[in-house]
């Protein structure tokens, strides 16, 4: 239980690293004002579809650790199946932070290897080794840790966390080569402190990496951790704030359940796909597993490209609805799909209401406008969020069932159509949201309204992580509902 | 809302009825007589309370049609609760219970408590089914039985808080493992006076990590 409350404390703490621009150059816009609108929230979430580079990474890792241990089993099993994002994206974290005490521990061996003549110390060779011993011992320790993971891996400051674990790693890198040998000890257990216990963000990229931990557990501790908090707020603190909690709203719009029976689903196809493997041979088995690979190609190559997301763009949402509509042609699932589109005009509304009473108030300022609080537009933004979200997840749960139901062909380009669809809305509406937030805050003070965009930030980038991830639970989905069709057209 | 439990219930039964307007009579108290029908599964939630204990019901509403029976069988598992319903004014909606129970019993866990359902107690005029035949079926199979009337909202909330009662009773009879999550119950977020001692304590991340 206490964990909850470090939780929030490293909450707070992301939101403070992300508000100065010296830490996270992606991150800086928010911090002034004038740039938020061209901040892209989804642009991290948007990374980890990138096979490539993570495969780039990977290699990279493989050549760092020969002179250790082949990888721990668990870190190749991770980026398998359906989690494959997690594990990918976890594993390039992780190897980021050894290339860094790699590339360090290099730049010791040089500075070793001056002081060595003068101060008769062991050789640099042994010392750089037992760099990677540590090194091993803070991964095998991690290992140990992801077991008892508490499962609380709130995604949310997850991002936020890996950036400042890769800094904090830099940083250390260079203290260390600048202070000369005293560095060594700081490095080996800093370092390992760091990448073991200290920060909580690996710690969580470290449960995210779990098979076992699934979206919807993620989101359900994250929504239970909020509702704990509130019931603290409530009997202690007496002034009443508007508070808006993400998880406790996606809930509150059956998020949580559709995801929860999406998984379900997913789950099962996926077993049926593997136990259909197996009673396969020869050349079916060849021809399943190639028709098997074109689906997930389909299903890797989601990327959008943000920049182009224009606010200008789509006041009334009905742009969207057109793109949504155009995307779901021939999936038969117009009623949530209005849902969805109904959510989205109101928050487009929403919105336009806020803006409005801003520019007619420079015109005449005696008028007793009602204005919002900064903490009013705020709740807003993450209840907007929080329903498009939790709408698009039950989108996505209605087109698995309707998959299943009708086993008509769908094209799995279709559906990461609509991811892209979904994502570039929930990153439009964010920086319209913050833009809001800027006006609105015109006259607060930094501290105040920066953690306020930081959070809508977070929430956007989170909310296309969960699209995303639903995304890809729709794979096994579409795979089973391949073999069962090419099941059929055989038979007859 | 914070709560002490979170049960998982099914709503299962023939095509028309009327599983979704029970539904939306416990969450919404409305009755709306024409209804989508449903695809796959759609979801209601809502808190009651037993023994001076929130409890939140979170409810799975099937589709009835048979050509969705093997996606919804599939939701069947983990939950704590089911509702079983049929109308009183279709014989034929009666008669396909029992390979609604044997689906029910096979999909899902052996001490999942069962409410059996006679839907649209109103229509009195158009009886086909006796209440006598409910109570005997129900009798003969172990599950608890109401007549009820999603219109009128007659014995709506006693159905859905009397299944919560006797998962209740089974949980304090210890049938019910409360943490194994298969069983569909889940335990609320802690109360945060029984740990308020915590929140100062920033040291006792480690050990807290253990306890969720």
């Amino acid at each position: 239980m206490s964990d909850s409350e470090a939780i929030a404390a490293e909450a707070t703490e992301v939101a403070t690293e992300d508000g100065s621009p010296a830490e996270t150059p992606d991150r800086s816009s928010p911090t002034t004002p004038d740039n938020s609108t061209d901040v892209a929230p989804t642009r991290k979430a948007r990374r980890r579809p990138e096979i490539k580079p993570v495969a780039e990474v990977q290699e990279n890792t493989k050549v760092e650790e020969q002179p250790a241990e082949a990888p721990t089993p668990s870190q190749s099993t991770v980026s398998q199946g359906g989690w494959g994002y997690w594990g990918s994206w976890g594993k390039t974290i992780l190897s980021t932070a050894t290339a860094t005490v790699a590339t360090v521990g290099q730049g010791l061996t040089q500075v070793i290897e001056k002081a060595e003549t003068s101060l008769g110390i062991p050789s640099p060779t042994e010392l750089s080794a037992q760099v990677e011993d540590e090194q091993e011992q803070a991964e095998s320790s991690s290992e140990t840790d992801r077991a008892k993971g508490d499962g609380s891996a709130a995604v949310e400051s997850a991002m936020g966390m890996l950036s400042s674990l890769s800094s904090v790693v830099q940083s250390t890198g260079k203290t260390m080569i600048t202070g000369g040998l005293d560095a060594l000890e700081f490095i080996g257990k800093k370092t390992m402190d760091v990448i073991a216990e200290g920060d909580p963000g690996f710690k969580k990229t470290k449960v995210l990496m779990n098979r076992n931990s699934t979206l919807s557990q993620v989101l359900r501790e994250a929504k239970e951790r909020e509702e704990l908090q509130t019931a603290e707020k409530e009997s202690s603190d007496s002034d009443k704030k508007v508070v808006a909690h993400y998880g406790m709203l996606f809930d509150e719009f059956q998020g949580l359940a559709h995801l929860e029976a999406l998984e379900i689903l997913s789950r099962e196809s996926e077993s049926k796909v593997k136990s259909v493997l197996t009673t396969l041979s020869g050349e079916e088995l060849v021809q399943l597993r190639e028709d098997l690979d074109l689906i997930k190609e389909s299903f890797s190559l989601v990327e959008f490209d943000d920049e182009e997301v224009d606010d200008k763009k789509d006041e009334d949402g009905s742009e969207f609805e057109r793109e949504l509509t155009e995307a779901l042609e021939g999936l038969s699932v117009s009623a949530t799909a209005e849902k969805l589109s109904k959510a989205c005009s109101s928050t487009c509304s929403q919105i336009t209401d806020m803006t409005k009473p801003e520019q007619e108030e420079e015109d005449s300022e005696d008028g007793v406008k009602k204005t919002l609080s900064v903490e009013e537009v705020h709740a807003a933004a993450i209840r907007s969020l929080a329903e498009l979200t939790a709408r698009s997840i039950e989108l996505f749960h209605k087109l698995a069932e309707m998959i299943l139901f009708s086993n008509s062909s769908t094209e799995a380009s279709a559906l990461s159509q609509l991811t892209v669809v979904l994502c570039k809305e929930i990153s439009l509406l964010s920086k319209k949201f913050t833009s809001c937030l800027t006006t609105a805050g015109s006259n607060e003070k930094g501290d105040v309204l920066n953690p306020l965009i930081t959070g809508v930030f977070l929430e956007a980038s989170n909310s296309a992580s969960y699209i995303q991830d639903a995304f890809q639970l729709l794979m096994p989905i579409v795979e089973i509902s391949h073999i069962q069709r090419s099941a059929e057209s055989t038979e007859q | 809302m914070a709560y002490a439990y979170l049960f998982k219930y099914i709503i299962i039964g023939d095509t028309g009825v009327g599983k979704s307007c029970l539904l939306l009579q416990f969450t919404d108290k409305r009755f709306q007589p024409v209804h989508d029908l449903t695809i796959g599964v759609e979801f209601g939630a809502r808190m009651i309370t037993i023994d001076g204990k929130q409890i939140k019901l979170q409810i799975w509403d099937t589709a009835g049609q048979e050509s969705f029976r093997s996606i919804t069988r599939s939701y069947y598992r983990g939950a704590a609760g089911a509702l079983l319903v049929y109308d009183i004014t279709r014989r034929d909606t009666f008669n396909h219970l029992t390979t609604w129970l044997e689906d029910a019993r096979q999909h899902s866990n052996s001490n999942m408590v069962i409410m059996l359902i006679g839907n649209k107690s109103d229509l009195e005029s158009r009886r086909e089914v006796k209440k006598e035949e409910g109570e005997a079926f129900a009798r003969e199979h172990g599950l608890i039985f109401m007549e009820t009337s999603a219109k009128t909202a007659s014995n709506v909330e006693e159905a859905f808080i009397n299944t919560a009662k006797e998962i209740y009773e089974k949980i304090q009879e210890g049938v019910f493992d409360i943490n194994n999550e298969a069983n569909g119950i889940k335990i609320g977020p802690q109360h945060p006076t029984t740990n308020s001692t915590l929140p100062g304590n920033q040291g006792g991340q480690q050990a807290g990590g253990g306890c969720c």
